[in-house]
């Protein structure tokens, strides 16, 4: 019973989703435009759920003493936004856009801007000519690289067609063939979800 | 036959039916016929062998390695995908056979989240994972979190738990973005085995490079039967496949139909974009 | 200095090149990709009072990449005098999105409500943009600032994506894919990407198939966007930091094939 009913429930809106794709019914479309209203209520809901989570687990880890710095500072940022939100509100000026654009935008760059310097430390590692693949891998890096900054046309005019051919042939082909199988991939598990054959999602049997 | 054609035509005219969707309810009602058939079809599905996948051998020995090491497993699913995208429920699958693994082994497993529901889920996965493994006792909810819905935010919180607990061993399955050299940079600063699959092609790029291991593309999703050995769901595999050379041989007919009618000047050769 | 690895040195590299070439003021000739290109004429092909739909489907991250791109193309469509409708899948992107559009609409005297208007964010981004194909008043009942859907003049003409000539997705991920699989997908709307860099290479498929119809990527597509609208911008000022940075990353990549070639001979030896 406990889980005959989520997998019922699951099996009759896939079918409905999959049927009213097909139909431009009045009917049809009046439920698939409830169901859509509900996924986002129902969405906003559980974010509630992992402020519950994030709040409980920061405040049981603070009174064992793990990482107490961290938990503060991340228990901290999560209340001052809210509370200077409601405060002061959003507008531009107030010190909620202040926080935002001084606070929370640079870090979050910042952040993002590390994943420069891991390319260049991941490019130092793995970029070695180890075989002759290997080697045409390196080769096509080296011209897309070249091309895609603005100094790729001194040495050849060639230079940003070539990368576009790279682009637009062998390496679309590959990422097409892989697009196929992962789409191929994704249809075959709703599809067992739907079904019931797959329920994992609900724990183990 | 006269009766059929005023009822098909009675639904296509009421709205109904949406007839510019013909083509997609027969490519549909095909690829459905193909998974019902290899699931449900015990003689030939039985016969179906899947090849060996060398990212999913090392997960036992990922854990074996960290439970030598006494160090935590650290999993995540990524920032990119919810609860209802097949690559979470993919990984929810492999997570179910590592949560099993790092039970049976006593080793602490780290699940850190974007998502809320997937948080949920993945404690409900990983709880009946362990008591299936005869350990209830060892299940730690703390260790499944939410961290937080920003991208950036996530990443910074699971590099943080990363250089903080070391984990011996580290699994990024699941749908990534941006952050995912960003995490696997710092497992690899640390020294630890590294377990990737997505289906985005581009942080495929960044894994291959990175990882011990990559699961690419439809490997994620072949890989809950492939742990499990479950016929039914390694019978999916075998639809893939199948719906796979039908692809191929359509590509084909469609180039070979295209390049003659350009030649010979036909018209109306584009019969294939339906 | 004794504990720092290769690692680090490569990172203090790294930052010494952008740090330093950040300071100089050169300007780099550009050369206008057919992507840019297309994207641009498109924009420029459509007559006044065209309405677009921008998605900002960013976070706060991405800024010093997105926003480039993002002003150059919303000053092309204030430029044209089309009609912009604002709305973000992205919480963060939500007030970011309103800032810029305020920024251009004021540079070009647009009117809100008239020529622009700002709806804001909708959570769970697959509904919402099922649901603005449906109806757009349903999924927005009141915009940004609290107004209602009828009160605002653009919006009385418009009920879901068949008054809208095309989507323009401002995007640092993989939204942009749910425009093109749910948007143009299920209702066929013209979708056209801002996207960063780092995914251009995962919608050129869309864009050969046609399924995307044009897009413009990263600091480049900022800067050849700047050179088409022949302004000048935050693109052309970050090229040659990121040129600079193309470099070094080669660099190391030769730096590495000839250690690993040394000491693989010294093993032989």
């Amino acid at each position: 019973m406990n889980r005959k009913v989520p997998l019922a429930v699951c099996f009759i809106f896939g079918v409905v989703m999959f049927i009213q794709y097909f139909s431009q019914h009045p009917t049809a479309r009046f439920v698939y435009k409830s169901i859509l209203d509900y996924w986002q209520i129902i969405f906003a809901f559980t974010l509630i759920l992992g402020i519950i989570s994030f709040v409980n687990n920061n405040i049981s880890q603070i009174k064992r003493g793990n990482n107490t710095f961290y938990r503060i500072v991340a228990i901290s940022g999560f209340l001052i936004m809210p509370v200077v939100a409601l405060g002061w509100g959003i507008k531009t000026g107030s010190p909620f856009m202040w926080m935002f654009e001084n606070v929370q935008a640079p870090m979050q760059s910042t952040v993002f801007a590390l994943l420069a310097f891991f390319v260049a430390s991941a490019s130092y590692r793995g970029f070695r000519a180890r075989s002759i693949p290997a080697t045409i891998l390196l080769l096509s890096a080296l011209i897309i690289l070249l091309s895609r900054s603005n100094i790729g046309g001194i040495f050849s005019d060639y230079l940003p067609n070539i990368a576009d051919w790279i682009r637009n042939y062998p390496s679309m082909s590959a990422r097409r063939a892989i697009l196929i199988g992962i789409g191929l991939g994704s249809l075959t598990t709703s599809l067992r979800v739907i079904i019931g054959i797959e329920r994992t999602w609900l724990g183990k049997d | 036959m006269y009766s059929n054609i005023v009822i098909v035509d009675a639904i296509v005219n009421t709205g109904w039916f949406d007839i510019t969707t013909l083509s997609t309810l027969i490519v549909s009602i095909i690829s459905i016929a193909i998974v019902l058939y290899t699931t449900y079809h015990r003689k030939s599905r039985d016969k179906f062998k899947i090849r060996e996948i060398a990212g999913l051998k090392a997960v036992e020995n990922a854990i074996g390695r960290a439970t030598e090491m006494a160090r935590p497993v650290l999993y995540t699913p990524g920032w990119g995908g919810d609860i209802q995208r097949s690559t979470t429920i993919a990984s929810m699958n492999i997570l179910s056979y590592v949560a099993e693994q790092t039970a049976a082994y006593g080793c602490q497993l780290v699940y850190p989240t974007h998502d809320p529901v997937i948080m949920t889920v993945a404690q409900e996965v990983i709880k009946e994972s362990y008591t299936h493994s005869g350990y209830p006792d060892r299940f730690r909810a703390e260790d499944v979190t939410y961290v937080s819905s920003s991208q950036f935010g996530y990443a910074a919180a699971v590099d943080g738990m990363i250089t903080r607990l070391k984990p011996a061993s580290i699994f990024l399955l699941g749908t990534f973005e941006a952050e995912s050299l960003i995490l696997a940079e710092t497992g690899n600063s640390i020294n630890a085995i590294q377990i990737a699959g997505t289906d985005s092609t581009i942080q495929l790029a960044f894994f291959i490079v990175a990882c011990d291991y990559t699961l690419i593309g439809e490997e994620l999703f072949a890989a809950s039967g492939y742990l499990s050995g479950d016929k039914s769901i390694l019978a999916s595999v075998r639809a893939q496949d199948i719906m796979k050379v039908l692809i191929a041989v359509f590509l084909l007919s469609a180039v070979i139909w295209e390049t003659v009618a350009t030649i010979s000047g036909i018209s109306g050769g584009s019969w294939w974009m339906f | 200095m004794k504990h720092l690895k290769s690692r680090h040195w490569i990172f203090l590299g790294l930052f010494l090149v952008i740090g330093i070439t950040m300071i100089l003021n050169v300007k780099l000739n550009v050369r206008v990709s057919p992507y840019t290109q297309k994207m641009f004429d498109y924009i420029d092909s459509l007559p006044p009072g065209s309405i677009l739909l921008i998605s900002f489907d960013h976070e706060a991250s991405s800024l010093p990449e997105i926003r480039p791109l993002a002003l150059a193309v919303l000053r092309h469509a204030f430029k044209k005098d089309l009609r912009l409708i604002g709305v973000s899948l992205l919480s963060e992107g939500t007030v970011i999105g309103y800032r810029l559009m305020q920024k251009t609409a004021k540079e070009y005297h647009k009117v809100y409500g008239k020529d622009y208007v700002y709806l804001g964010f909708r959570p769970q981004y697959v509904a919402a943009i099922l649901s603005m194909g449906e109806s757009l008043k349903e999924t927005y009942p009141q915009d940004y600032l609290g107004n209602k859907y009828d009160q605002l003049n653009l919006l009385k003409s418009v009920k879901n994506y068949n008054n809208i000539d095309a989507v323009i997705s401002i995007a640092d991920g993989s939204l942009t894919t749910h425009w093109i699989e749910y948007g143009h997908g299920r209702y066929g709307v013209k979708i056209l990407g801002a996207v960063t860099a780092a995914m251009v290479t995962t919608y050129d498929p869309y864009l050969a198939s046609g399924q995307m119809y044009a897009m413009t990527g990263g600091l480049r597509g900022a800067a050849e966007y700047e050179e088409l609208l022949k302004i000048s911008g935050g693109g052309a000022r970050g090229m040659l930091a990121q040129s600079s940075a193309h470099l070094y990353v080669i660099f190391l990549i030769i730096v590495g094939n000839l250690s690993y070639f040394i000491t693989k001979r010294k093993g032989r030896k």
